[in-house]
């Protein structure tokens, strides 16, 4: 039996990723290194900063919040 | 007579012609014969369709993101590993592993989205540098939001 007075355990440390064998549909992935930003990466495949919104809608279900991503997390990179 | 002669010449030659113009209308067209081919020639396969057919747990993959040695028991600072067999093909599948405590909380939730061709295997990993609590572990795999199967763990000190 669990005690109820337990703190609840907290994972907001954790980190992670995925990758596969098999191709992605279209366009590319990404994993991500320390001191990335969304910013950084779009300006990286798009040559421009401002097209960070292309990634995080395509990889809404990863980022909770564009200002926030993590070492590790792998996002799909939409065609330009 | 010399134009009794003429005339049956002229018949012969036009009957002659006639016959040829006959005998070229009974040859079968070449497409006729090439759409007997390939009716006769077996359908391609269809593609199989996209399945998730296993998932392995461990502390490590290889390169094929296979799992080495599998294990459902982890230490604090393991790094764990699910490594989702796949077999079929699409044109685009979202694989999500969405890993979850024993009281419920999410742990981290991670999706790839892939287009396989045939068998594949992705491979999905959480690790905490604090370390991760004790206690009973689950992670449910699901494709394009269905869930498709689950897999219990448990970390131990």
């Amino acid at each position: 039996m669990p005690d109820s007075k337990q703190p609840k355990a907290d994972f907001s440390d954790v980190e992670g990723g995925s990758s596969s064998t098999a191709p992605a549909p279209s366009g590319q992935s990404y994993t991500v290194v320390k001191g990335d930003s969304l910013s950084k990466i779009a300006k990286h495949f798009y040559g421009d900063a401002q097209k960070w919104r292309k990634i995080y809608e395509a990889n809404r279900n990863e980022i909770k919040n564009p200002d926030l991503i993590y070492p590790g997390q792998t996002f799909t990179i939409p065609d330009a | 007579m010399r134009t009794l002669r003429g005339r049956l010449y002229l018949l012969v030659i036009l009957g002659g012609a006639v016959s040829a113009l006959g005998c070229k209308k009974q040859t079968p067209p070449a497409e006729s014969g090439s759409a007997d081919t390939a009716a006769a020639a077996p359908a391609p396969a269809a593609p199989e369709a996209f399945a998730v057919s296993e998932v392995t747990l461990g502390k490590a993959i290889g390169a094929d993101k296979k799992v080495a040695s599998p294990t459902t028991t982890f230490g604090p600072k393991d790094t764990i590993y699910a490594s989702v067999a796949t077999t079929g093909s699409a044109p685009s599948k979202t694989l999500t592993a969405k890993w979850t405590f024993q009281d419920g909380q999410t742990v981290k939730e991670g999706s790839e989205t892939i287009a396989p061709t045939g068998p594949a295997v992705t491979a999905f990993h959480i690790e905490k540098k604090t370390g991760w609590p004790v206690g009973k572990y689950k992670v449910e795999i699901s494709a394009d939001g269905t869930p498709a199967t689950t897999k219990d763990f448990e970390v131990k000190k």
